[in-house]
Parts: structure tokens; C-alpha cells; sequence
């Protein structure tokens, strides 16, 4: 088992180098530039002139946009970032690793309550609508999970601030806090959590049904396996063959959805952050793109790259926990 | 609640259906068998789950040498292109100590009449629409608090006869209560805590008074049902492979159905018991297989924990659901001679249901021959064997591989089982048959007694000859 996770590790940095290869080209290839974008109203209003920008690129390290150009680029950052050193960002003037270290909590507060929520609801309502199938209760639960999975997200959040907020007027439309009050301490706290309740719900309406019909699914599955009848035949009641028989067998398949969770736990969600204008990673990282901020981009990408790898390593290690049949070896 | 039967019931709600001639469904039709369907559902599942009295399903044998009696059970399957009759008027008993075989091809009902009797058919599709099956327990007597009244150890004089006590009854058998340490308790007077010895059976578990009542199963709760599957009644599925859940330990699995049904069973005594039981069915490492999981064994070893969990709460009577069809010959041979000896050791009772006639040949007491839900012979596996009468036993025993005997051509029946929906009302096998008469063209044949044990459903028993054709 040891041996094996060091394997994957070792796998894990190559596959981590090449993505930072892969993102680095396409950062590079965007037609927007970080110092164009700025200095373009002034040289337009003759502040600066072409020589200054071309100045400014060369002090950026985006000034040679050759094949040539660009390799070496990426391997100053890489250099810089082996060392640990992510740059410091174009836009927001402080080091990578402190904005997304100071912004990754938001997204992540909000996610890990959204995802305890769908899944407190997901697992026993996917259970419950497959143990009866074809019921009332299987029918309005697989419909409105539908209506769900089919919502694009910006627009159930604007309609969600609409009516809850702007309409009824029961939570606050935008922001992560208060401006016209001062809270200390939990109260401050308190008022965070009153902003996050509507991104939270859009965020848990919209991923409740893939959880739920995944689990239905291979509830139904399982229900019909043969050890179930086995299990039946025992004598054992219902509930004991649901939540004993059907349920150790039906979590196996969930396992593989666990790697997909980790990088969205902490990679923030970014259309929603826009909507909600919450001062989250996914909302920095859209600002960053807009103008070409090249090391958040890096920074914020390898983030999600590694969150993504050690995700789907830990859902390896989960599985040999849940399918005693799964051995790691060599 | 609905006066009508269930059968008037389905003869009613289906009527509309004429579908005689093709398998087509016209949409109208269609929906006409969907809402019959769900109406004659609900209605039997809400059967199902009623909190019924026990008068309401406790009968009387009709002959007490028997542990089940089937009597004109009918199990349908209520599918989308019509009422598919599995089990149709099936009626056969099972006689205590014996091994009665049920054999036909595939699709004739076998599994469906034995899942019936473990009411295990897959719901809601499939359910007993009528008749009933009787079977005899030896059930725990439950005091009013509703748990088991144990069996106390009394106080033996030398010639091992209890002693009476002043007004007659026995004395019952006393020890202090110790706690932890090994000391026995005492009251706040001082005097030591005593408490009465429950008496053990012969498996060491504690005995309680039991008394024997008969069921009928088909008019059982599903809550009721519980307290028989496993205990009285235990099953031995076809597939060795999947019929173990595969995320807990063979040792799990085995417990769980000790704990359930044994009253004071402990995890220990409970381990203890399903270790004897994987020795008793040959698995000498018992202590090891106990601790693996079903993927880590072979398929004649799991077949063996199969039987080991089924024997686990001495059960009354084994369901043997062609239990060797999905191992190779060599175990094939072994399992067989296990269930043999098994049989003798808990005396019980053996359903044995396949559709190797071999197998029937040396195991079985009785036969039962079904074709298309119904029964078209019965009989002692002599009878069967030796004095076959329906076409149908006659071409099952021919299409069987005979050792010494050269043929280019092993005999098969021609033909197949026909479309259980909307059977024509003339004798099933008639289009398979060789050997049809005029009669045939009429009504289903009844089940006709040939001898004291031997019956069959077939015209040419009958009176019938062959010559008029």
C-alpha cells in the first residue's frame, strides 16, 4: 500500500508538470495583455508612449511572445515555483500564494456546507426513491432533482436573488458582508454565514439531483443483486437489508464522485461568485483571466491541479476501505 | 375493502384485453393492463403489510405427517404485456424427514413456487393471488410480554428425575448472580442475588417452551413472514458466486442470522455456532474461512458457507434451489452428498428443485414434474422413474445422457415452453407432444390419481388411446 502511493505520487508530479506545461502555453497564447489592457487609455491620451510599454512587458516577462519566448518564460516560472515562490499578481499586487491563501477560505466555507447539505439530502432521498420505486414519492423526487440538474446556474441565482432577496427581501442581494454596520467577532461571523445563504442554496439545488439519481441508481442496482435475496431470506427486515446490504454496496461507485470534490471544495465556484460578487477564489481568478493576470492564473490553475490529483489518489485509498475485493498493490 | 377475489378480480380487470391471436398491444390495451395492474397491486401489497391476528393466519395441516402443504396455489406476475401465470393451481405436500424434488425445464415455476413459499417473489410485479400454503413450525411460546418463556433447569435427585417442591412442581435450578470480578452480588440485605438456570438445547443455545403451529404463508404478514425465513425455513441459491454479499466477512453474514433468530444469542456464542457449522459442512479451517471474504473462496466453498448459514438455526425445512447447476460435476457430486448427510443429521426436510433428473434420481423421496406453472405429474421418485405416464416426464427422462448406451443423437423435446401469457385453455404441452389424442383439444386435463402416490395430468392416462387420433 505504501509503495503504491508513493508510485502515485511520483505519477502525480509528472502528471502535474505537464499540466503546468499545457496552462502555461495557453495563458501565454491569450490575446489579452495585462499591460495593454492598463496602459492602453494612456497611451491613447499620450501619457505613455509604444517604447514605455514595450518597457513595461520586458519588466512583466511578457514581451516575447516566440515559441522561444514563451519556453523561456515557463521555465522561469517553474523555476520560481519549485522553489515555492508563485509570483506575485499582475492585478491584486501581492504575492499568488497569499491571495489565494486569504480568498480559497470563502469558497471554501460556503462549499463544505453546500456539499454536507447535498449530501444529507441526496443519499437518503436517491435511497428512499429507489427502495420505492416507481412510488408518488420516486416521482416528484426524480422530476424536481431534474428541474435541478437542467438550471443553469447564473440564472437560478438571479432568480433566486429576485425573489428571495430583491422581492421578499429575506437575505441580502450581494456581498459577503454588511457594509453599513461594523460587526466584531461572531457577529461578524453570523452576518457572513446570513450572505452565504443563497449562494449556498443555489450552489446545493444544483448539484443535489447528479448526487441523488447517481445514488439511485446504484441503490436500484444493488437491490437487485442475488445476495440481497440471500439477505432476505435470512429473515433480516427491510430497514436491516437497506442500510446493512444494499447500503455498504451502494457507497462503492459513490467513492469515484469523491475525487471530483476535493477541487471544488476549494476551487470556489466561479459564475456563482460573480453573481453573488463574493469575494471568493472563483471570483478573483475570473477578474485575474479578464485582464491577463498570467501568475494567479498559474497559481489558481496548478491549485485545481493539485487538489484534482490528490482527490482522485485519496478516492484510490477510500475504495480499498469500502470494496474489501480492491487491493492496492505494487 | 374489495369483496370480489383477487382472481375475479384479475379476470375482471383484464377482460378488455383480447390479445388471443398476436402479441401486439394496442395502446388502449396497453393502458387497460396498466391500471388493472397497479389496482390488483396495491391491493395485495397493502395485504402484505396489514398488522394482521394470528387467527387470521393460523389453519390446520391436513395430514400432520406433513411440514408443507401447497394447496392450489396460484402466484402471478402482473407485467406490462399482461398477467403472466407462473405458479397456476399448484398443489403438493411436503411430507416431514422427506426430499421431494421439483423438476421441469426452465420457466415452468420451480423457483417461483418455492420463493412463494419464503414469500420471496420479486414484489410488487410478482405476487400469491390465491391459494394457500400450510406450513408447520415449532414456534417459540411468547409469554405476555411478548419474549420467549425460557426453559428452566430443575434441581435433579440422583436418579436424574426433577425434585418437587411442598405444592408438587419441580424446583427450579438456581446459581448467585457474580459480577465482574467473580463475586456474587448481593442485596442490600446482604443475602446473595440468585437467578434461575435456563436450561440449553442441544446446540448449547438456551431453550425456551415452543409449540407447534401451523401457517398458512400465503395469508402471512411480511412482518410475521420474518420470524420463519431463515429460522424455520432456510434457502440455498443457484449462483454461489453472487449470492454472498461481497463487502462483509463470510463470518458477518453467518452471525448475522444467529444473532437475528436465536433469542440470547452473543456475538460469541453466535461465532462459536457458525464455526460448527462451516466443519459440519466439511470446512475443516472453519476459524480461517470464518474471517474471509465470499471473493476470497471458490464456488464450491461458498456454496458450502451457503449451506452452512442455511443450517445455522436448524431449520425445519431447506430450500434447494438447483444448487448445483453452477458448480462443475466433481463438486456437483460433493454438494449433494453434504446435503444428503446434512439432512439426516438435522432431520429435517429438503425441497430440492432442479432440472437434472440425475440429481432427483439420487436424492429425492418424491418428485413433483411441472410444466408452465402447473404440475403434469407427481408421484415417489419410483413412480417417476419407473412408471412414467405424461408425455412430458416420458420425454424429460429421454433427453437424459444414459452411461453404456450409444445414440448419435441425444433426445430433445421439441419445441419450447410456450408464452406463459394467455395460455389457451387445452393442455399445455400439446403442441410438444408426441403422442396427442383427440381429447386434447379440450379443456386442461385434471390431475388424475393413478395409484395412492402417483398422479398426472394427461388424457392418455386417462382413458384416452393413442389409436384415436
Amino acid at each position: 500500500m505504501a509503495k503504491y502511493i508513493i508510485k502515485r505520487i511520483f505519477y502525480s508530479i509528472l502528471v502535474l508538470l505537464l499540466v503546468s506545461m499545457l496552462i502555461y502555453g495557453l495563458v501565454r497564447l491569450l490575446p489579452n495583455d495585462y499591460v495593454e489592457t492598463k496602459l492602453f487609455p494612456m497611451l491613447n491620451q499620450g501619457t505613455v508612449s509604444e517604447e514605455d510599454i514595450t518597457r513595461m512587458k520586458e519588466l512583466y516577462g511578457i514581451a516575447d511572445n516566440s515559441f522561444g519566448g514563451i519556453v523561456k518564460g515557463y521555465f522561469g516560472w517553474l523555476g520560481n515555483a519549485l522553489k515555492g515562490d508563485l509570483g506575485i499578481s499582475f492585478k491584486y499586487s501581492e504575492p499568488v500564494s497569499v491571495v489565494i491563501g486569504r480568498s480559497m477560505w470563502v469558497s471554501f466555507i460556503i462549499a463544505v456546507l453546500a456539499y454536507i447539505l447535498v449530501y444529507l439530502i441526496a443519499i437518503p432521498l436517491g435511497i428512499k426513491s429507489a427502495v420505492k420505486q416507481y412510488s408518488v414519492l420516486d416521482y416528484s423526487v426524480t422530476t424536481f432533482t431534474m428541474i435541478g440538474i437542467s438550471l443553469p446556474g447564473f440564472f437560478l441565482a438571479t432568480a433566486l436573488i429576485k425573489i428571495f432577496a430583491v422581492d421578499l427581501g429575506w437575505f441580502p442581494q450581494q456581498g459577503l458582508e454588511d457594509a453599513t454596520t461594523l460587526n466584531e467577532g461572531f457577529d461578524r461571523f453570523l452576518d457572513q454565514v446570513y450572505h452565504c445563504v443563497l449562494p449556498m442554496a443555489t450552489l446545493v439545488i444544483l448539484s443535489v439531483g447528479g448526487t441523488m439519481r447517481h445514488t439511485r441508481t446504484n441503490t436500484l442496482e444493488v437491490l437487485n443483486a442475488d445476495y440481497i435475496r440471500t439477505a432476505r431470506a435470512k429473515g433480516l427486515s427491510e430497514k436491516a437489508v437497506v442500510y446493512k446490504h444494499v447500503f455498504r454496496n451502494t457507497m462503492i461507485p459513490m467513492v469515484t464522485m469523491m475525487a471530483g470534490v476535493l477541487p471544488s471544495l476549494f476551487g470556489g465556484a466561479m459564475i456563482l461568485e460573480n453573481v453573488f460578487a463574493l469575494p471568493g477564489i472563483g471570483k478573483l481568478a475570473y477578474d485575474a483571466l479578464v485582464v491577463g493576470d498570467i501568475p494567479f492564473i498559474m497559481g489558481y490553475e496548478m491549485f485545481l491541479a493539485i487538489l484534482t490529483v490528490i482527490g482522485t489518489l485519496l478516492s484510490d485509498i477510500a475504495y480499498v476501505l469500502v470494496d474489501p475485493r480492491i487491493k492496492l498493490g505494487k | 375493502m374489495n369483496d370480489k377475489t383477487v382472481l375475479q378480480q384479475i379476470e375482471e380487470g383484464y377482460k378488455d384485453v383480447g390479445h388471443k391471436d398476436s402479441h401486439y398491444i394496442s395502446a388502449k390495451e396497453g393502458r387497460i393492463i396498466a391500471r388493472a395492474n397497479s389496482r390488483i397491486v396495491s391491493r395485495l401489497e397493502k395485504n402484505k403489510k396489514r398488522k394482521a391476528d394470528e387467527s387470521e393466519y393460523v389453519t390446520e395441516m391436513r395430514d400432520p405427517n406433513n411440514i408443507v402443504e401447497f394447496d392450489d396455489l396460484h402466484t402471478y406476475f402482473f407485467t406490462d404485456s399482461g398477467v403472466v401465470k407462473s405458479v397456476d393451481g399448484v398443489s403438493f405436500e411436503i411430507p416431514q424427514g422427506s426430499v421431494v424434488g421439483v423438476v421441469g425445464e426452465s420457466g415452468c415455476g420451480k423457483s417461483v413456487t418455492s420463493l412463494s413459499l419464503m414469500q420471496l417473489v420479486q414484489a410488487p410485479q410478482g405476487q400469491i393471488v390465491a391459494g394457500s400454503i400450510r406450513f408447520r413450525t415449532e414456534d417459540f411460546l411468547y409469554g405476555e410480554d411478548g419474549k420467549p418463556i425460557p426453559l428452566y433447569e430443575y434441581v435433579r435427585d440422583e436418579d436424574g428425575n426433577p425434585m418437587l417442591d411442598e405444592q408438587g412442581n419441580p424446583t427450579v435450578l438456581t446459581r448467585p448472580v457474580l459480577d465482574k470480578k467473580g463475586n456474587p452480588k448481593r442485596d442490600k440485605n446482604g443475602d446473595p442475588i440468585v437467578e434461575k438456570v435456563q436450561a440449553t438445547d442441544a446446540d448449547g443455545f438456551p431453550a425456551f417452551r415452543r409449540v407447534s403451529k401451523t401457517y398458512d404463508v400465503a395469508k402471512m404478514p411480511a412482518s410475521q413472514m420474518r420470524k420463519i425465513r431463515g429460522k424455520e425455513i432456510a434457502m440455498i441459491f443457484q449462483e454461489p458466486m453472487t449470492s454472498l454479499n461481497p463487502v462483509f466477512t463470510v463470518g458477518n453474514q453467518m452471525d448475522e442470522v444467529v444473532l437475528l433468530h436465536v433469542p440470547g444469542a452473543t456475538r460469541e456464542s453466535a461465532k462459536a455456532r457458525s464455526i460448527e457449522m462451516l466443519r459440519l459442512v466439511g470446512i475443516a479451517e472453519g476459524e480461517l474461512v470464518y474471517k474471509k471474504y465470499p471473493h476470497e473462496l471458490s464456488g464450491g466453498m461458498r456454496q458450502r458457507v451457503m449451506i452452512a448459514m442455511a443450517l445455522s438455526c436448524n431449520p425445519r425445512l431447506i430450500i434447494a434451489d438447483e444448487p448445483t447447476t453452477a458448480l462443475d460435476v466433481t463438486i456437483q457430486a460433493q454438494i449433494l452428498e453434504l446435503l444428503k448427510s446434512v439432512r439426516e443429521k438435522i432431520n429435517g426436510s429438503i425441497m430440492l428443485i432442479t432440472h437434472d433428473l440425475g440429481v432427483i434420481a439420487g436424492m429425492a423421496d418424491y418428485v413433483v414434474v411441472m410444466y408452465a406453472g402447473r404440475i403434469v405429474e407427481k408421484g415417489t421418485v419410483e413412480d417417476i422413474f419407473d412408471r412414467p405416464l405424461h408425455p412430458y416426464t416420458v420425454g424429460l427422462q429421454k433427453s437424459k445422457p444414459v452411461v453404456n448406451q450409444k445414440t448419435d443423437w441425444l433426445y430433445s423435446i421439441p419445441g419450447q415452453v410456450p408464452n406463459p401469457i394467455d395460455m389457451p385453455d387445452y393442455c399445455y404441452f400439446k403442441d410438444r407432444c408426441q403422442s396427442c389424442v383427440a381429447a386434447c383439444n379440450g379443456e386442461y386435463p385434471p390431475l388424475v390419481k393413478v395409484s395412492d402416490t402417483h398422479y398426472v395430468a394427461c388424457y392418455l392416462a386417462n382413458g384416452a388411446k393413442e389409436s384415436d387420433k
